[in-house]
């Protein structure tokens, strides 16, 4: 019963979704739709339009299994023969190096604008 | 036939992806993540199969077309943890501003510094934001959407396996800390590495994730053409 109420509930979720893209088409915004699908189903949370109990099982099954939804797009790099040879090693290098720059950045920023906060823990 | 390889694919994937999920959890080995294990384990099948990627992946897009919804349920984590995150509005909004600028002038100095042509600097550049806008971002700069989605994939993988290692080194304590640095580093594996940490470093990660892709979109049409300018006409001519 409970996977079914979850199917039910993404299907709402595509629903926001699709009202999502839809505004992004007719105004042209340079902004994917399932970003303001998010933005959406916030304010519809906010101003209780929507009850969280609609759709808290299927978010919640579809936010678990993120991971899973990635695996397909990862597998298109072995379309890309040209990435097996240096040029491809270089690209990797310079996602790490900067990856690791990035995260640092971002923490430490954070984690000192954080401490200015005194006895406060998140 | 082919309808067979799809749902072999589509069943196959599924399989292979929750068994090395167990072997994760059994094991807490960060290498056996199954964002790395299960498109290694396909992309050998598919290698020794001489199956396309075109037929893998008409069976599989259904898995790819969830990331939408997905990402509008991204509004629960945050409609539950609203009152926490509009206490941290400032920090949350600093720290993705500083880390999409880092995001953006690193890849690309290190890209151009390191060699690489053309159009793989400007398809490495959007790579830290999620997948749709990243393209977007590609297209917009010169780069190449498809190869842009790939760097992107990559990002999310590595980043989400450096991370940890990372938080330990610098002794990032706060889940704010964590959080925030997971999303705008990893986009959505980070995010989802997030959640693995709690609830609270997850709903961080969600929100660096959405800021990050806002604030890459203006940086990318505003700040990024002058840097590019200063980078290869000033400082490397």
């Amino acid at each position: 019963m409970k996977i079914v109420k979850s199917i039910v509930q993404i299907g709402y979720l595509y629903v926001i979704l699709f009202v999502g893209n839809s505004i992004a088409r007719l105004l042209h915004l340079p902004i994917p739709g399932s970003i303001i699908g998010l933005v959406l189903l916030f304010l519809f949370l906010q101003f209780h339009i929507i009850k969280l109990e609609w759709i808290e099982l299927g978010a919640g099954l579809l936010l678990s299994e993120l991971l899973l939804f990635f695996i397909p797009s990862a597998i298109g790099v072995i379309d890309y023969t040209a990435l097996f040879g240096e040029q491809g090693v270089k690209a990797v290098l310079v996602i790490v190096l900067s990856a690791i720059v990035v995260m640092f950045a971002t923490g430490f920023t954070a984690q000192l604008l954080g401490q200015r906060k005194k006895g406060d823990t998140a | 036939m082919s309808f067979l390889i799809a749902i072999v694919s589509l069943l196959g994937t599924i399989a292979i992806f929750y068994t090395s999920k167990m072997f994760y959890k059994k094991y807490q080995n960060e290498w056996l993540t199954p964002i790395l294990i299960t498109p290694l384990v396909i992309i050998i099948i598919l290698l020794l199969t001489g199956t396309s990627y075109k037929s893998y992946v008409a069976g599989t897009g259904i898995l790819s077309n969830l990331l939408g919804p997905a990402t509008v349920a991204f509004a629960v984590p945050i409609y539950r943890n609203f009152n926490l995150l509009k206490k941290h509005a400032f920090e949350i909004f600093l720290s993705i501003a500083v880390g999409s600028a880092v995001a953006i002038t690193s890849s690309f100095t290190i890209a151009v510094v390191i060699g690489l042509n053309n159009e793989l600097v400007h398809s490495l550049v959007p790579r830290s934001v999620t997948t749709p806008i990243a393209m977007d971002i590609s297209n917009m700069i010169g780069g190449s959407p498809t190869l842009t989605a790939v760097f992107v994939m990559v990002t999310g993988i590595l980043g989400s396996l450096i991370a940890p290692l990372v938080i330990k080194v610098c002794r990032f304590q706060r889940p704010s800390s964590r959080g925030l640095l997971l999303g705008m580093g990893a986009h959505g594996a980070g995010t989802s590495k997030a959640f693995e940490f709690g609830e609270l470093e997850g709903t961080f990660a969600s929100l660096a994730m959405i800021v990050a892709a806002l604030i890459s979109i203006v940086l990318s049409t505003t700040f990024f053409p002058a840097f590019e300018h200063l980078v290869v006409n000033i400082l490397l001519p």
